[in-house]
């Protein structure tokens, strides 16, 4: 395979010695089949030891990886440097959060609101083992399935201004998770988690950008949770959810 | 455990960085041009309230060069507006198994062929009396 050269310049901060980001620019030979992400553990183990960076599993499912490229939000593992010709390519940490060390950012605050919105099935009812397992027909599984395929690569909250405009926005993917167990027929729905999506920073600290759901590298379409999501929380207001039936 | 020490980035002028954004600024600014609009019709509305010399004195207004030229550019703010608005909508309405596009496109034809049938109908209204 012929070998090609690329420059990739990358965002360095050490939050020991700087004050502020710079870019630092190397140069990576690479082949037809090398990632993005390949191409940086080329820059770490070849070039420059001290380079920081997330990577896990290296085929978009563990979602470690994302990082902006180009000014746009991408999984590292998923893009091919054949693809980034003729270059340089820009390689900076997700925007919309603080930049921990190169391109590593702090996802502490995406925790916090993952963990508001109750993502786990809060059940409708208690049901004994003995009565086996929760069925589900073909179309309970669907009106959730979508949804349950995010795996918080953030790539969303990147594409996002409102996460970054607004500190109290709790963000596409978490909201995308509360819609996906709310949309679960085992799950009791709306009432567990109306709290959180009524909020200021619920569903409705989204002004529908829909950039979240072009970036989203599996296809759960962010927006589309989020804004259903607003008819339903406009009805609960009024109180009229239960009587017309919004959400479940 | 200690404080990370970390870097924030301004946001500074983030709707330049990227086309997806200058074109939600857009459609959230041709909402403007529709206010403009709605605010011309009113002003219509009461300086009718206000006699016939009034009233008359505003169709006068409006066949000027300048009201035409505002017209145009409203129509403009409003066709964007209707585009992306459509363009959207499929992201607010519950799942319907029909692809995006179709929702768009359909959404845009309704819009254009309800306009076609207002203007035709407006235009023989005028005509006939």
């Amino acid at each position: 395979m012929n070998e090609r050269r690329i420059k990739i310049e990358g965002l360095r901060y050490n939050p020991e010695k700087d004050t502020q980001p710079r870019f630092q620019t190397y140069e990576v030979p690479f082949t037809d089949d090398m990632s993005l992400l390949q191409g940086l553990q080329y820059i770490k183990d070849n070039l420059d030891g001290s380079f920081t960076f997330r990577w896990s599993c290296r085929m978009a499912i563990c979602g470690s990886c994302g990082i902006m490229v180009n000014g746009n939000p991408r999984l590292s593992c998923e893009t091919f440097l054949r693809d980034l010709l003729p270059g340089p390519v820009r390689v900076e940490p997700l925007e919309n959060f603080p930049i921990q060390r190169d391109l590593a950012i702090d996802q502490s605050r995406f925790v916090d609101r993952l963990a508001s919105v109750k993502p786990y099935i809060v059940p409708a009812r208690e049901k004994p083992l003995a009565e086996g397992p929760h069925k589900q027909t073909p179309g309970e599984l669907a009106a959730y399935y979508q949804y349950s395929q995010c795996i918080n690569c953030l790539l969303c909250y990147a594409a996002c201004p409102q996460v970054g405009l607004n500190p109290n926005f709790v963000g596409p993917a978490a909201l995308t998770l509360l819609h996906r167990y709310n949309a679960d027929s085992r799950d009791v729905g709306w009432s567990a988690r109306a709290e959180v999506a009524n909020s200021e920073g619920g569903v409705w600290g989204c002004t529908l950008v829909g950039y979240c759901s072009q970036v989203c590298p599996k296809g759960v379409d962010p927006a589309h949770a989020v804004n259903q999501n607003k008819a339903t929380s406009a009805l609960d207001y009024f109180g009229l959810r239960a009587l017309l039936g919004g959400g479940r | 455990m200690s404080e990370i020490r970390t870097y924030r980035r301004p946001m500074g002028r983030w709707w330049t960085k990227n086309p997806t954004y200058r074109r939600y600024m857009a459609r959230e600014a041709s909402s403007f041009l529709l206010f403009a609009y709605a605010l011309t019709l009113l002003y219509g509305l009461w300086r009718l309230s206000q006699g016939q010399a009034a009233y008359e004195g505003w169709l006068a207004w409006l066949a000027s060069p300048f009201a035409i030229f505002l017209h145009l550019l409203m129509l403009l703010g409003m066709i964007v507006h209707t585009v992306t608005w459509f363009e959207v909508a499929p992201k607010t309405m519950p799942k319907t198994g029909l692809p995006e596009r179709a929702i768009t496109l359909g959404g845009v034809a309704a819009a254009a062929f309800a306009s076609l049938v207002v203007v035709a109908l407006a235009a023989w209204w005028g005509t006939s009396r």
